[in-house]
């Protein structure tokens, strides 16, 4: 059984390309049991885990390419029976570091009440290539490894009570943290057996007999976060949080200009001012408008260390550069608007896309099918839209921030960072270390949403460290430097144009995406157009071309990357064509999926999970009831990161252009919910977020200047903007759990702008919606 | 040498630049981490601390304009035995984080709230709350734990799946 990470297509590629060296993680594959190594606990006890076989700690960018089999899980258990699990992904906000022990425990059989859970550190060889948190893979990537971990930690228990205990293995049973002997009616705690279980043999993967899913005691029920008591008390958890003895504190200052250069500054003044310890220009280290988890990619810029925070804040303010901006980037939005506009009668080069799997090694062609032009001609209807979207900003409310020692020729690292292994690897290049002598310590990371994908602020701390050699610094970016040094969200613009038939039935599907590169090679990260968009997916004649502007404003992964915007404008232009059809818009979704049946292939979009979706969400709104006048509902569906998520606004809109979001239904379809409370959250977090970009967010840039630089320029949205809310997890049986984090949102987008139509009879081709005059109350 | 009256003790802040904000002199001279820097401009309230009971924006406080002021942050709320408080509690049981890196914020602004006003309205809770951002948006769930430790409604039934379906606002 192949259990090798499968990866949803719209993914950017450094998903691809750190799953591709990826051995399953902690999969049937019976090799793994050679890497296994059993070790005893100092003072007894058992240590479950993997090592890799050379023994030694790995980087990531020899792991990827590596053959190591590794566990993904590491069990402790104590003589007293406490139970210690690793969460070995970060934690974002998503959960993981509660949803992965659970898993565990579960196959441990072992009370929840009996465990405490240690975030892992940066592994690879340990922990396998996949410790990173996108994509919302954390849960499906670990789901079949968690639970083996689970159970064979519970199986070497086992053997170890019916040895010492001198009873048939086949009459011992288990139940919370205990082993039982029902026929003498005796238990006992797997602490009693813990020294002994950790000399047994690693039982093969293949003789577990996992749960099934009807026994499960911990999973499919409500969870509270494992940190939420140190949150709540404030404890020291996040990367900010970090101290050390002797710590110094630095500010770093990059060109308003992107990509400029720091020729020179003021050095004299800011040395000589209160608290500054060193200040210093740090070079750029290769092309930072690209996106980059691993290479050690950053801008330059001008570092101050100081005594304190606020002595690097204060002379920062007063810190005055000389750019060299003669390679820095000028872009400017509002022409690029305009070039859009230009071109929206037109077409661009074919779209090519990924046929087959994903990956490094993909088969290109164009995304193209059937005759568009002949059935624009023969067709009963032909509607065509200008869509676009602006930049956003991830705007995650922990700026970006590492603390980092260069000490004996090592460079050691704490951080907030989505991909550790990546921010580890890059750390040891920026210091000019090998790999072994680079470690990056993983902390909880105060909200990600896809920024700290990219580990340039890990980078920067690295260099910054190798500067103040000896002595540990902890870098803390601004919220100016976040908002105006983020990889955003790319804006985009689709002129879309498609037919009816005399049915009404959708049979030609054109568009027109333009979007930007920085490299006149392909497009920005996240600022491609995947293949599997709805309808794309289902269209007997198709036809994508795509025209990239050159600039390179850096861009990069934000929830739901390849679909988050693109659910706006595909699910809004869908409903214009529902609208131009007479129909139900839900009957015209329904018969636009045009059947029930699986995808053709495994990543692809299963129909009759996505007819599930959309008609749980139109039956839990009351779809098709009466509504006041100036009310309505509005539905979108979308499909990815392998979530369907169907999603019902019940909008209210006042003359005056304010908008009141009375209620959200969502229907959502991760298969098996393993933690409701997580995954409500993240449904719930999504609509919310959606609705704050649908109506707010837009970054916008002259001249390669980033315009906003902090939340009165970048509203988010509040309390009492937040609508009632109300989910539904359809959860069929037969399909594993998938991530909740990423197409939790999407949906949310044309949902409210598709209701805002149905209330007033204006369409919305734009986000956001505050320049087209509304207001959300 | 200056100092402080944080959380119930009198706490030495050295020799220190009167205009470094409280939240700095919190974070990085008493490494009280708890509190939050999230916007540096009094628009998150990620650094929300009590100044004699009242909900401030830490980040906008010179240490030099304050002198017997009671200064209370996340980590005085509990008692000395660790109890937590209903809302600490509320907020554990409702499973309010999602990152949690706001929360600080949150919670010193809803103890305000309902010290004040132990039986909000709804409009009370969104006028005592809209100064604090939550990037995860865990809006619904911030307002549900305050009417639980206010005692408006029992705390949602963890531990059972059936309550994980349908409205629960």
């Amino acid at each position: 059984m192949n259990m090798k990470t499968t990866l949803p297509p719209e993914l950017p590629s450094f998903f691809h390309d750190i799953v591709a060296g990826e051995p399953a993680p902690m999969s049937t594959d019976v090799n793994r049991r050679s890497f296994l190594k059993l070790t005893g606990l100092v003072g007894g006890g058992l240590v479950l885990g993997g090592f890799g076989a050379m023994g030694s700690r790995k980087a990531y960018a020899q792991q990827a390419a590596s053959d190591v089999s590794t566990l993904s899980a590491y069990v402790q258990i104590k003589p007293d029976g406490r139970i210690t699990l690793f969460s070995k992904n970060p934690e974002c906000g998503q959960g993981i570091k509660t949803g992965l022990p659970l898993i565990i425990a579960e196959e441990l059989d072992c009370a929840w009440t009996d465990v405490d859970v240690v975030q892992a550190d940066v592994d690879a060889a340990k922990y396998g290539a996949n410790q990173f948190a996108g994509g919302s893979l954390s849960t499906p990537m670990n789901w079949m490894g968690m639970r083996q971990a689970g159970a064979t930690a519970r199986a070497m228990i086992l053997a170890a009570a019916a040895k010492q205990l001198k009873l048939p293995v086949a009459e011992l049973t288990t139940a919370d943290t205990k082993v039982l002997h029902a026929a003498s009616n005796r238990s006992w705690s797997y602490g009693e057996f813990a020294e002994l279980a950790a000399t047994m043999p690693v039982p093969e993967v293949a003789s577990l007999t996992l749960k099934d899913p009807s026994q499960f005691k911990l999973l499919g029920r409500r969870w509270t976060g494992v940190d939420n008591h140190g949150i709540v008390t404030g404890k020291p958890l996040f990367g900010a949080d970090t101290r050390m003895d002797g710590m110094l504190y630095a500010t770093f200052t990059k060109s308003p200009q992107i990509a400029g250069k720091a020729v020179a500054f003021n050095e004299a003044h800011i040395k000589a001012l209160p608290g500054v310890v060193d200040a210093f220009i740090v070079e750029p280290f290769l092309d930072a408008r690209f996106f980059s988890a691993n290479s050690g990619t950053h801008f330059g810029g001008v570092a101050i260390v100081a005594e304190n925070t606020w002595a690097a804040i204060k002379a920062k303010r007063e810190l005055q550069v000389e750019w060299d901006t003669s390679t820095a980037e000028s872009a400017t939005w509002d022409d690029l608007v305009e070039r859009a506009k230009a071109l929206a009668d037109k077409d661009g080069e074919p779209l090519m896309v990924n046929v087959g799997p994903p990956g490094p090694n993909a088969q290109r062609a164009p995304a193209a099918r059937g005759d568009v032009d002949a059935a624009f001609t023969s067709a009963a209807k032909v509607i065509s839209a200008f869509y676009e979207y602006p930049y956003v900003s991830h705007a995650q409310l922990e700026p970006e921030t590492t603390t980092a020692v260069f000490k004996d020729g090592k460079i050691e690292i704490w951080a907030p960072a989505q991909i550790p292994q990546g921010g580890e690897a890059g750390a040891a290049v920026v210091a000019g270390v090998t790999p072994e002598n680079s470690t990056l310590h993983m902390t909880r990371i105060g909200g990600g949403f896809g920024r700290k994908l990219a580990n340039d602020y890990v980078f920067e701390a690295a260099a910054i460290a190798k500067r103040m050699e000896g002595r540990p610094v902890k870098l803390q970016w601004t919220r100016e430097d976040d908002m105006m040094h983020d990889f955003f969200r790319p804006g985009g613009f689709h002129a879309y144009k498609a037919a009816l038939d005399a049915d009404g039935k959708l049979v030609a599907f054109q568009d027109h995406f333009m979007s930007h590169t920085g490299n006149g090679q392909g497009p920005m990260t996240s600022a491609d157009l995947a293949a599997n968009v709805f309808p794309m997916d289902v269209v007997p004649n198709l036809k994508i071309t795509q025209t990239l502007f050159q600039n390179g404003i850096p861009t990069g992964p934000m929830r739901a990357p390849g679909s988050n915007a693109l659910a706006f404008s595909f699910q809004s232009f869908m409903h214009e064509l529902a609208v131009a059809s007479g129909k139900d818009h839900v009957q015209f979704m329904l018969e636009t999926l045009g059947g029930e049946g699986p995808a053709e292939n495994p990543q692809g979009m299963h129909k009759g999970r996505a007819a599930n979706v959309i008609r749980a969400a139109a039956e839990m709104a009351g779809w098709g009831k009466e509504m006041p006048k100036g009310r309505a509902l509005g539905l979108s569906f979308y499909f990815c990161h392998s979530g369907y998520v169907a999603q019902v606004a019940d909008v209210e809109v006042f003359a005056n252009k304010d908008v009141k979001v009375h209620k959200v239904y969502a229907a959502a379809d991760f298969g098996f919910i393993h933690n409701l409370s997580a995954a409500e959250n993240q449904l719930e977090g999504g609509i919310v977020d959606g609705l704050s970009q649908l109506f707010n967010a837009k970054i916008t840039f002259n001249n390669g200047v980033i315009q906003q630089q902090n939340f009165h320029q970048y509203p988010l949205l509040r309390m009492p903007q937040t609508p009632a809310l109300e989910t539904k997890f359809l959860q069929p049986a037969e399909f594993s759990p998938t991530g909740a984090g990423e197409p939790s949102m999407p949906p949310l987008l044309a949902a409210v702008s598709n209701a805002i139509f149905n209330a007033t009879g204006e369409r919305i081709r734009k986000m956001p919606l505050s320049e087209l005059g509304y207001r959300l109350v | 040498m200056a100092t402080l009256q944080v959380n119930g003790q009198t706490l030495d802040i050295g020799t220190i630049d009167p205009s470094t904000p409280l939240l700095w002199v919190l974070r990085d001279t008493l490494g009280l981490v708890g509190t939050k820097y999230g916007c540096g401009i009094a628009q998150c309230g990620a650094c929300t601390v009590h100044l004699n009971g009242e909900p401030v924006r830490s980040c906008q406080i010179p240490v030099g304009n304050l002198s017997s002021e009671q200064i209370t942050t996340i980590e005085g709320l509990a008692g000395a035995d660790g109890t937590l408080t209903k809302i600490q509690q509320a907020w554990i049981d409702e499973d309010v984080p999602q990152c949690g890196y706001c929360q600080a914020g949150q919670i010193m602004s809803a103890t305000a709230l309902l010290r004040k006003n132990p039986n909000p309205s709804d409009a009370d809770i969104d006028a005592a709350m809209s100064g604090n951002l939550c990037r995860c948006a865990t809006y619904t769930r911030i307002r549900r734990a305050i009417k639980v430790a206010a005692g408006q409604q029992t705390a949602t039934a963890f531990y059972d799946a059936a309550a994980a379906q349908g409205e629960r606002a």
